[in-house]
């Protein structure tokens, strides 16, 4: 097996804090440079594995919460929409809210330019309804493009998982073959 | 989830062979989450089913419609059109949602093929 000129392949060094794995062209020559014997190698990859399952975990955890958000927001801009079609009609908007689990009250919405958004820190805000979809949408917009983002970190992430989970069993088998190799050779000589 | 594991001792795995073996992951993980995302757009087709239908056949001419977290009362009409509309949303996602699969069973397919052929029994890409 010819073996090339340089152990180390990484076209990205990193991404976002998260370190590229290193992929090993070949296991003689990367075990010489990083002059490491099997067994610490071993020790590093199976350590960069469980540094790469935790910030998976992390980023799952984000994942989860911007697919709730998104929904949200899409929710509030259906309402104010509603507000916004009913305007010119003249009458009033009827509707059935919670005001505690299993029970609900009926309210009359009037015709009205405002309402107002809640934008956490228990603060609300009161805006005219096309300031309030403008503010709505840009929301929607950078959740839905940071929820982009985070999903090409997770690939990313994934990908070096893929390639340490497959370092590791090559350089375990590299050590059983020179093993092997070497038990060969001493029995030959006896 | 499937894993990629090279047991072999002689056969080397090139960047190539390792970005297919990473392409072939990604595209797993894509697989599944679409799974649950067809299961779910399939669900909320059925209910917009059931609730078109209840709209039908009420003798109310306003109907209770979930906007937003309240439940506006709106015109019986308005509602049936509105579950219509809702409704061609859905099964358009869902069509997408099911082409994309298609192309990723496609896709794995031919991967399998290629990783299989290079490594025989040296790799594992079925699911446990």
């Amino acid at each position: 097996m010819a073996s090339s000129s340089s152990s180390e392949v990484t076209t990205v060094t990193e991404r976002r804090g998260i370190p590229a794995a290193v992929f090993v062209d070949d296991v003689q020559s990367y075990l010489s440079q990083s002059s490491l014997d099997v067994n610490s190698a071993l020790a590093f990859f199976q350590e960069r594995l469980q540094q790469y399952r935790v910030v998976e975990m992390k980023l799952m955890a984000q994942q989860r919460d911007l697919q709730a958000k998104i929904p949200d927001i899409e929710k509030c801009l259906d309402v104010v929409a509603t507000l916004q079609a009913k305007k010119g009609i003249g009458e009033a908007l009827q509707a059935d809210f919670e005001v505690s689990e299993g029970i609900y009250s009926r309210a009359r919405i009037e015709d009205t330019d405002f309402v107002c958004l809640w934008l956490g820190a228990n603060v609300m805000l009161e805006y005219s309804c096309d300031e309030a979809t403008t503010l709505l949408q840009k929301n929607l917009e950078n959740a839905k493009a940071s929820l982009e983002v985070l999903v090409a970190d997770l690939q990313f992430l994934r990908d070096q998982v893929t390639i340490t989970q497959v370092t590791i069993p090559r350089i375990y088998n590299w050590d059983v073959h020179q093993r092997r190799a070497r038990q060969a050779v001493a029995t030959e000589e006896l | 989830m499937q894993q990629a594991g090279a047991s072999g001792s002689d056969t080397e795995v090139t960047w190539e062979d390792q970005q297919n073996i990473n392409k072939f992951g990604r595209l797993n993980n894509r697989f599944h989450e679409l799974e649950d995302e067809i299961k779910m757009a399939k669900e909320t087709n059925d209910n917009l089913e059931v609730a078109s239908n209840e709209v039908i056949l009420t003798d109310d001419d306003i109907v209770r419609f979930q906007i937003g977290e309240v439940f506006a009362h709106v015109p019986k009409e308005e509602v049936e059109s509105r579950i219509e509309e809702m409704q061609e949303g859905t099964s358009k996602i869902l069509e997408k949602l099911e082409e994309e699969k298609e192309s990723i069973i496609v896709e794995m397919a031919e991967l399998k093929k290629i990783l299989y052929g290079k490594f025989k029994d040296s790799i594992n890409l079925e699911e446990d």
